[in-house]
């Protein structure tokens, strides 16, 4: 086995068995899912959450009460547990106000028919009042109810009213490139922040790992027998192959619990609600060691000038800095992703990992400029590779300083 | 033919010259001291012995041969820094060491089992290096330059640190390698084990071979201008002019003479003041040279 090869493998079976793999592989996706999970609680209360809301309908007109709950109580996908109080004059309001007040419902929906009438007087109150789509739902299921009674107080046949009142079922079409809201663009950006968590954290991994060994004088047994730039190679290799487990593992996770909604996407792999695609998940995974390369291979030599973890820490704000920088221009690509600003740094290798992955997530992105950044991206993970191990060979045996930039520049000179 | 061939090799960092102009040769079943103050340039020149660092100029030979990195699976190395993965398990470690070296993992494996047996810590075998004491794990890395059974053996301080007991032991390992023809080579500060086991030296100063050649003919090049005495009473000779110092142990005294100055004169009149027990001239010991090379001063 060649030295490399050796030394990667050593890295990767070192670090796959630590607690710390373990532990962000589970806390990462968690992290996530709380991430998403809080996002569709704001959006819509929770409907993602524990349990159903319950609400309580109460009316004078029991019929028309009972109308509107099985409008709003229908189907798997009903997130509410509606009550019937009907019929019931003020009493019973008052009393049930109460309830509502001390929590027992989360909503209360007062139907007020007048004598002579056909139409209710309603008054929605509740937990839930301030919230639109549930406020929808209930409007819906209302006008829904009101259509049927007036249908069958003309004398139209049930099947003719259910053939008025039945939800026409509206297809929705994603268009590209237009001005999208955070929402529907939550499973590629969620997948652009864990790229950027992930190539940052086996980055420093990375740089850390160099110093470590370069702290312990494990280098200096091991340059008795293997060249410094088979040492550094193993070390991306192994560090690089941790990563691509962990990523994979995330991948399989998500395909496990994404796998009912694959089956009805007709065999296109979708994961799940969060729009994922197959060429996306491709993407991600090449864009994940395209930047791990080019930003461990940073990371490597900026651990060989340094001389301890401390520093490590002081200095991985120079290597974080592009891709916080990436992230926060994240809303402006994702609105115009075809515009200047994002096709530029998509083409700028350090920001091409994140910022190319949500311009393809996006829009179509023109072939020449996926090439050309790819390109790029090659280029500057050769150049990084070719700086890095330089500066790796000597650095790693100097100890109990830190190199200045003069002396760097003298050692990239020298060798 | 000489395992190991130093020819005129330097090596200049930045500020200042680390080896200068250093020549030397090992052969085979001998045991070779490199020795010299602490940023002499040993270090520098094992480095540049086993191709971690490049000479500025000058040549090394291995095994008879221009240097290549091919020699080094027959090198085994033990680094001043001793260097081991903290969290790995010792027998893993050993066998990747073993293997990065060339061994197969089971020959790799079997040779650490071995070794450990030998040095008293197969317990160590299946722990976490970091639950290991600094000795046990000086005694691993001891055994990582030796797991390929290496022709050139290069140990860098191995036995600073160590009891007596394992320094003993480790000793008597490499004794046992000079036997199978090794060609050893390991620097230290400690005289007492160079004059012991080494059948040659190097003193290097400065960058600069100051002394070099078998650790017997050195020895014979220093005059012997050491006593060392024992006596019962009036002890006023020891201020006698002959007499460059004394120091005076109590029961015991060395005394270094002046140059030219007449032992048995001053056996005589010490013999006159008080009663003596023991008058034995000393050839010098390699710590004198050694103290004298480096600093010019003839006592200390």
């Amino acid at each position: 086995m060649p030295d490399a090869l050796l030394i990667a493998r050593r890295e990767y079976l070192q670090r796959v068995r630590s607690k710390a793999f373990l532990f962000t592989t589970l806390l990462f996706p968690l992290l996530i899912a709380l991430i998403v999970g809080g996002g569709f609680f704001a959006s819509s209360q929770g409907r993602s959450g524990s349990g159903k809301l319950t609400m309580v309908i109460v009316s004078n007109d029991a019929a028309l009460a009972q109308s509107v709950q099985s409008e709003l109580d229908t189907g798997a996908q009903s997130s509410l547990s509606v009550g019937v109080v009907a019929p019931a004059g003020p009493g019973e309001r008052r009393k049930i106000e109460g309830e509502v007040a001390h929590g027992e419902y989360d909503g209360l929906l007062w139907l007020d028919v007048p004598p002579g009438s056909l139409r209710p007087r309603a008054l929605y109150e509740g937990h839930l009042s301030g919230n639109q789509s549930s406020v929808a739902t209930v409007r819906n299921a209302l006008t829904r109810a009101m259509t049927r009674r007036v249908l069958a107080a003309q004398g139209l046949p049930p099947l003719e009213i259910e053939e008025a009142v039945a939800p026409v079922n509206l297809r929705t079409i994603d268009l590209k490139g237009r001005g999208r809201s955070f929402m529907n663009f939550l499973g590629p950006y969620l997948m652009a922040l864990m790229l950027y968590f992930s190539v940052i954290y086996y980055g420093m991994n990375v740089a850390r790992s160099v110093v470590q060994e370069k702290t312990s004088r494990v280098f200096e047994v091991l340059l008795a027998s293997t060249r410094p730039e088979s040492l550094m190679a193993g070390k991306l290799l192994g560090v690089g192959a941790v990563g691509l487990t962990q990523v994979a593992i995330w991948v399989a996770l998500a395909l496990l619990r994404a796998g009912p909604a694959m089956a009805t996407a007709g065999g296109k792999a979708s994961l799940g609600a969060l729009g994922i695609t197959f060429s996306q998940t491709a993407f991600f995974v090449l864009f994940f060691l395209l930047g791990f390369l080019l930003y461990s291979a940073i990371a490597a030599g900026f651990g060989a000038c340094l001389d301890s973890e401390q520093e490590v820490q002081q200095f991985s704000f120079i290597i974080v800095l592009p891709m916080v920088a990436c992230l926060v221009l994240t809303p402006s690509v994702i609105e115009n992703p075809g515009g200047m600003l994002s096709v530029v740094l998509s083409l700028l290798p350090p920001c091409t990992p994140i910022i190319m992955f949500l311009r393809l997530s996006a829009q179509t992105v023109p072939l020449w400029q996926l090439a050309l950044s790819l390109v790029l991206m090659f280029a500057a993970i050769w150049a990084a590779l070719w700086v890095a191990a330089r500066i790796y060979r000597v650095g790693i045996l100097m100890y109990g300083k830190r190199a200045a930039p003069s002396e760097i520049l003298r050692w990239l000179r020298s060798s | 033919m000489s395992v190991v061939e130093l020819d005129h090799i330097s090596k200049r960092y930045e500020q200042k010259i680390a080896v200068d102009d250093l020549s030397l040769k090992i052969d085979a079943g001998t045991i070779f001291g490199l020795l010299g103050p602490n940023g002499a340039g040993k270090t520098s020149s094992i480095r540049m012995m086993i191709g971690i660092t490049l000479p500025d100029s000058g040549r090394v030979r291995l095994f008879g041969e221009p240097f290549t990195r091919r020699h080094l699976r027959r090198v085994g190395y033990l680094p001043e820094e001793r260097g081991l993965y903290a969290k790995m398990q010792v027998l893993d470690q050993l066998v990747f060491l073993g293997r990065l070296h060339g061994l197969d993992a089971a020959s790799a494996a079997r040779s650490a089992k071995q070794w450990c047996e030998k040095l008293e810590i197969a317990e160590a075998l299946g722990k976490k290096t970091e639950e290991l004491s600094k000795g046990m794990q000086q005694k691993i890395q001891f055994i990582a330059a030796l797991l390929h059974d290496p022709e050139l053996v290069i140990m860098d301080e191995p036995f600073a640190g160590l009891d007596p007991i394992n320094s003993h032991l480790l000793e008597s390992a490499l004794l046992e390698l000079r036997q199978a023809g090794k060609a050893i080579l390991f620097s230290t500060h400690r005289m007492d084990q160079i004059e012991k086991m080494c059948d040659s030296i190097a003193l290097v100063n400065q960058g600069r071979e100051v002394l070099s050649g078998g650790v017997r003919e050195i020895k014979s090049r220093y005059p012997r201008n050491r006593i060392a005495l024992e006596f019962e009473g009036d002890g006023s000779f020891l201020s006698d002019p002959m007499i460059a110092e004394a120091r005076n142990y109590g029961n015991h005294v060395q005394i270094s003479l002046k140059d030219g100055a007449d032992a048995q004169e001053l056996l005589r009149r010490a013999a006159s003041q008080a009663r003596i027990y023991k008058f034995e001239w000393m050839e010098p010991s390699l710590e004198e040279i050694f103290i004298h090379t480096v600093t010019g001063r003839a006592d200390a």
